[in-house]
């Protein structure tokens, strides 16, 4: 009895449980609320002397490689904290995002041993995971002398640590079975749609909530606005291209990369469905879209948006968040809303993108890297991140809950809470991992543009890409 | 003769269009704000703003998010240094070897000049994995000595072979006379046919600091933050709230003006060249 | 008169003869070992196209020998790099010793105002393409770019630049013509002035016509330098990679798959060692065919105008 109230209390100051919670299941116990508050202290005090001790490494030096990025320059910003707290050392190098990742695979890929933690994507853990590079936090998180109590793995959003966990099995489901947690999520991307609420407001529109709406809407703006185009999407011949609204999108009308039969991989984007849909994204494009639409990335997209040459985006939801603030002159203009592609869904399905924290397996000093990654994940620097800086797509429930956070949001940034509360439970990597993702869905990208430049019909151009698809597979021996 | 020179005058304004539109409209655009940049239709009325060269030379920019950090000079300060000791290098190693090949016929002679532009052939990419490896294990990785003697692929070419075409040029009559006059061979090197192919030494090596200078994938792949050329460090203006364009084109601006400042220094040999002729007969 | 390139033997030769034997060694040497060390890099990287070498499916590896080779050979997409990497390379290294001969016929005279402009006109090949291709991307939006804004005035609306199949191969060649040209230039400017006056002086006092001095005197003389500038703008342009992808990444399709563009997304985006090396590998003997090809022109011009001097 004694025994599983001492558990319950650690429990709940781990925060693994709720006030509420502790309090119904100590009744169960035959305990009241209040008589458990020596029972509390004494858990807290064994919590400090035995949970965890974050002065382990004190001393210790360890180098972080960052990508130039909001999220980077907030923890940059609060890395004085994490020093005092564990009297460790870190130093960090930082690389513009657009070399950031060919840093990293150089780097690992010569298995340098200077830096201990990165920032990396989840699609980019099923390479390096599978390389050896990585470090599986799994053991790490089950054990108590390396994690705290506090840090409360549950806390972060369920989908986001499936989509960062993988076996390594090609086809495998993400987070399934004998999933290694290759990273840890950090801060994420919605792809739903900003708008600018002038244009709307102008023309008299309300955002447009499934394909067909997207569509007239779009037409509309590109007719009537007086310069502005309707919708601004990627289009550049990248992996990138697919990843945000376009496979949302896709995976809204129950659609898939790849299926999966006797363990082998088939292309599955050249069903009647996936084509239908494709001709109306492409279509969607030739009317509505940015004229060098073929050359468009991250950058452009945002860019025309904020400047005012774009209705709205379908892009990630923090896209749309920095284009608010900064010197764009759509600042304080731009409103956001959840997208349903598939009239008959019954909600949003957004493939997400996470900026996750992960170890080289060629670092010295792992348990201090971990100190540190279970820090930059931990409530206290989310909680900072997502007040006081742009770390506005926290990966934990307990920050989107928090009253601070949620007010300043709903202030200056309309539609941005309900965006995600409409998206965030089936929000995760809609792709199949395997091992050529980068190389298939570039592909992808490139046979996107073949259809959008007319050299090639939407029929034609998904069934030549599946043939294409399923030969590489067979080659890697995959499929 | 007027039709002629009007064509020739004619000629001379559309290049110069064309060559420098693009930089009169980067150094417009370096004293514009963001805002101002991305206008439609573009314009060239505007009030100046000398924001983004205060940014990058006192080293913070202000944002929405806080104040940030930029490394800007430094990475200007490393370009510096890789391009110019990596020039200097090449010099050294390359002009007596230019001039061996040049003066002498020798066993394998051509073969090692062969060999020598064939560095040149080897795409940077081919190299690099590997090349990464070995730095690691010689403890190479990260050190200015290692990326000077890997930008030795991009400047030692490009001097050998273009003074080596100088030397053969100047008449070595002069140097015999020279040499018959009691001289050394070492004097007649340095007193006689280093001048003569000066305007080749001289545009050689102003062409390999450029090419050095605009190098970046080597010292991104092989050493950390702080040893940055310029290059990548412009590329920090790409981030993911947005292109900072006006930091871009005056990051543009700082850092030509080192290689246009050597260019104008160097155009006395560059252009004026000498009167071969004379030598030549 | 001088004769043929002399072997020094000087007066004072037999005296010292292992030294002046020696010499030509002892100056080529330092710079040959100092870059002797790329090539066990090479070497590796050859290693490496013998082998399917994926680095994220490390139980794969396996040693293939010429496979992956073969492999490219049937490959549709391996020929239409080798199409779109030559054609690349011949219409930006012709188009640019074209003009950079002409702009070096234009600045031959010995003025100041040469000088300055020859200075001047070196401004694209100081911006770095990697950088400079952000500002032409830039230029060249169809909202806020100024040279998209300039082509509407003079009528041509809807020009789609790099994001176009039909006009992506001419964005990139333009931008490579506007940093490298200069390149050329001044290459073809400092040979130029070298040249020795006398040829020229002589047809003046006899009256000889322009095109006639050019094609038979001026043409001739410049043709070591031609050679030279031309093969290292053809090793670099075959090697392209920042330009075309920075403005376009390859695409549209792909319309501007390079061979380093390739490369680089097989190395860097797919990890796949294997076939990356395999492309590079050829590239490189591509290139290295056509420099022999180029050197031994150069050494018969070479010969030839020391012989007719």
């Amino acid at each position: 009895m004694h025994e599983k109230a001492q558990d319950l209390a650690t429990a709940f100051l781990a925060g693994r449980i709720g006030r509420r919670e502790l309090a119904r299941r100590l009744a169960g116990l035959g305990l009241a609320l209040g008589s458990a508050e020596t029972l509390l202290n004494a858990a807290a005090t064994r919590a400090l002397a035995a949970d965890f001790d974050w002065k382990k490494h004190q001393g210790t030096q360890i180098k972080v490689l960052l990508n130039k990025h909001p999220y980077a320059d907030a923890l940059i910003a609060d890395l004085a904290n994490f020093e005092t707290l564990t009297g460790m050392e870190v130093t960090y190098d930082i690389f513009p995002e657009d070399v950031y990742f060919d840093k990293v695979t150089a780097a690992l890929s010569s298995h340098a041993t200077q830096y201990d933690v990165f920032m990396t994507g989840a699609y980019q853990t099923w390479q390096y995971g599978p390389a050896g590079w990585l470090v599986d936090f799994n053991e790490y998180l089950k054990d108590p002398t390396k994690t705290a109590a506090t840090y409360n793995w549950d806390d972060i959003l369920p989908n986001l640590r499936a989509s960062t966990a993988w076996s390594g099995k090609p086809g495998a489901e993400l987070g399934g079975p004998g999933a290694h947690q290759w990273a840890v999520p950090w801060g994420f991307e919605l792809n739903n749609l900003s708008y600018n609420q002038t244009i709307f407001d102008k023309l008299k529109l309300s955002p447009p909530r499934n394909m067909e709406e997207l569509m007239a809407v779009a037409a509309k703006i590109t007719k009537d606005a007086g310069g502005p185009y309707g919708i601004g999407v990627r289009g550049s011949r990248s992996w990138a291209t697919i990843h945000p609204g376009f496979l949302s999108a896709y995976s809204n009308y129950g659609q898939r990369d790849f299926t999966m039969a006797n363990g082998r991989l088939r292309a599955a984007m050249n069903t009647p469905e996936s084509k239908a849909f494709h001709k109306l994204w492409v279509q969607m494009i030739q009317e509505s879209g940015p004229k060098n639409w073929a050359t468009y990335t991250w950058y452009q997209v945002g860019t025309d948006l904020g400047a005012g040459a774009s209705g709205m985006i379908y892009d990630a939801d923090i896209l749309g968040y920095f284009m608010n603030g900064g010197d764009n002159r759509e600042r304080g203009h731009l409103a956001y809303a959840p997208f349903a592609a598939n009239p008959a869904a019954k909600g949003p399905t957004s493939n997400v993108w996470i900026w996750s924290l992960a170890m080289s397996n060629f670092s010295r000093q792992k348990d201090a890297g971990w100190t540190f990654i279970q820090w930059a994940s931990g409530t206290d620097h989310l909680f900072y991140g997502a007040r006081k800086s742009d770390v506005v797509n926290p990966v934990r429930n307990s920050v989107w809950q928090d009253a601070e956070f949620k007010e300043r949001i709903a202030k200056s940034y309309p539609g941005y809470l309900n965006q995600y509360e409409k998206t965030a439970p089936d929000a995760k990597i809609y792709f199949t991992p395997q091992p050529l993702f980068f190389n298939l869905t570039t592909e992808w990208a490139a046979s996107l543009q073949r259809m959008v430049a007319r050299e090639v019909s939407v029929d034609e151009g998904l069934d030549k890409l599946a043939d294409s698809v399923n030969r590489q597979l067979h080659q890697a021996g995959i499929g | 003769m007027a039709l002629h020179k009007l064509l020739r005058a004619a000629a001379l304004t559309l290049v110069l269009l064309f060559f420098l539109f693009p930089i009169f409209w980067i150094v417009v655009m370096s004293f514009q704000t963001n805002e101002e940049i991305l206008r439609l239709p573009p314009s060239l009325v505007f009030a100046p703003t000398l924001a983004n060269y205060t940014a990058l030379i006192s080293g913070h920019l202000q944002t929405a998010s806080g104040i940030l950090d930029i490394t800007f000079l430094h990475n200007l300060w490393n370009s510096i240094l890789l391009s110019t000791c990596s020039v200097l290098l090449a010099l050294v190693l390359g002009v007596p070897a230019a001039y061996a090949f040049a003066r002498f016929r020798f066993r394998l002679g051509e073969d090692i000049a062969f060999t020598m532009l064939s560095f040149r052939f080897a795409p940077p990419l081919l190299v690099l994995l590997p090349l990464s490896l070995y730095f690691q294990d010689l403890g190479l990785n990260d050190t200015y000595i290692g990326l000077i003697w890997i930008y030795q692929l991009i400047c030692l070419p490009l001097i050998l072979w273009i003074v080596r075409g100088y030397f053969e040029d100047a008449s070595p009559d002069i140097e015999y006379a020279y040499r018959i006059d009691g001289h050394s061979w070492w004097r007649a090197f340095t007193r006689i046919a280093i001048p003569l192919a000066g305007p080749g030494i001289a545009a050689a090596g102003l062409l390999s600091f450029i090419f050095a200078w605009n190098n970046f994938v080597f010292a991104l792949i092989l050493a950390s933050a702080d040893k940055q050329p310029v290059t990548v460090g412009a590329l920090a203006f790409v981030t993911a709230s947005g292109i900072q364009y006006g930091q871009i084109a005056a990051a543009i601006v700082l850092s030509i003006l080192p290689t246009l400042a050597l260019a104008l220094y160097a155009q006395r040999w560059l252009v004026e060249g000498l009167s071969l002729g004379a030598v030549k007969g | 008169m001088s004769t043929t390139v002399i072997i020094p033997t000087p007066a004072k030769a037999p005296a010292r003869p292992l030294l002046p034997r020696l010499l030509p060694y002892l100056l080529s040497l330092p710079a040959l070992i100092v870059c002797i060390g790329i090539l066990v890099p090479f070497f590796t990287a050859a290693w490496y196209s013998l082998q399917r070498y994926n680095l994220a499916m490390p139980l794969n590896r396996e040693f293939v020998w010429f496979g992956q080779y073969l492999d490219m050979l049937t490959d549709p997409d391996f020929w239409a790099t080798v199409r779109v990497s030559a054609v690349y390379a011949a219409s930006t290294v012709g188009l640019e010793l074209l003009l950079g001969l002409g702009i070096a016929l234009l600045l031959r005279e010995r003025t100041r105002f040469n000088n300055i402009v020859s200075v001047a006109l070196l401004l694209p090949l100081m911006t770095a393409p990697a950088i400079a291709s952000l500002m032409w991307k830039l230029m060249t939006n169809p909202n806020f770019g100024v040279l998209s804004w300039l082509v509407a005035l003079f009528g041509v609306h809807d020009f789609r630049w790099a994001s176009a199949p039909s006009s992506a191969m001419f964005t990139v060649v333009l931008v490579d013509i506007w940093v490298y040209t200069p390149f050329m230039m001044v290459l073809l400017l400092a040979g130029l002035r070298s040249l020795p006056q006398q040829p020229f002086e002589a047809a003046r006092l006899d009256g000889v016509a322009g095109h006639f001095v050019f094609f038979r005197i001026t043409l001739p003389m410049l043709a070591p330098y031609i050679v030279t500038a031309t093969l290292f703008r053809m090793l670099d342009s075959m090697q392209q990679f920042d330009i075309v992808y920075a403005m376009t990444q390859g695409g549209p399709g792909d319309s501007l798959m390079l061979f380093q563009v390739r490369a680089y997304l097989d190395f860097f985006q797919y990890t796949n060692v294997g076939t990356s090396a395999a492309l590079m590998i050829v590239l490189w003997a591509l290139t290295y065919a056509l420099s022999n090809v180029f050197i031994k022109q150069w050494l018969k011009l070479r010969e030839r105008t020391h012989g007719a001097a």
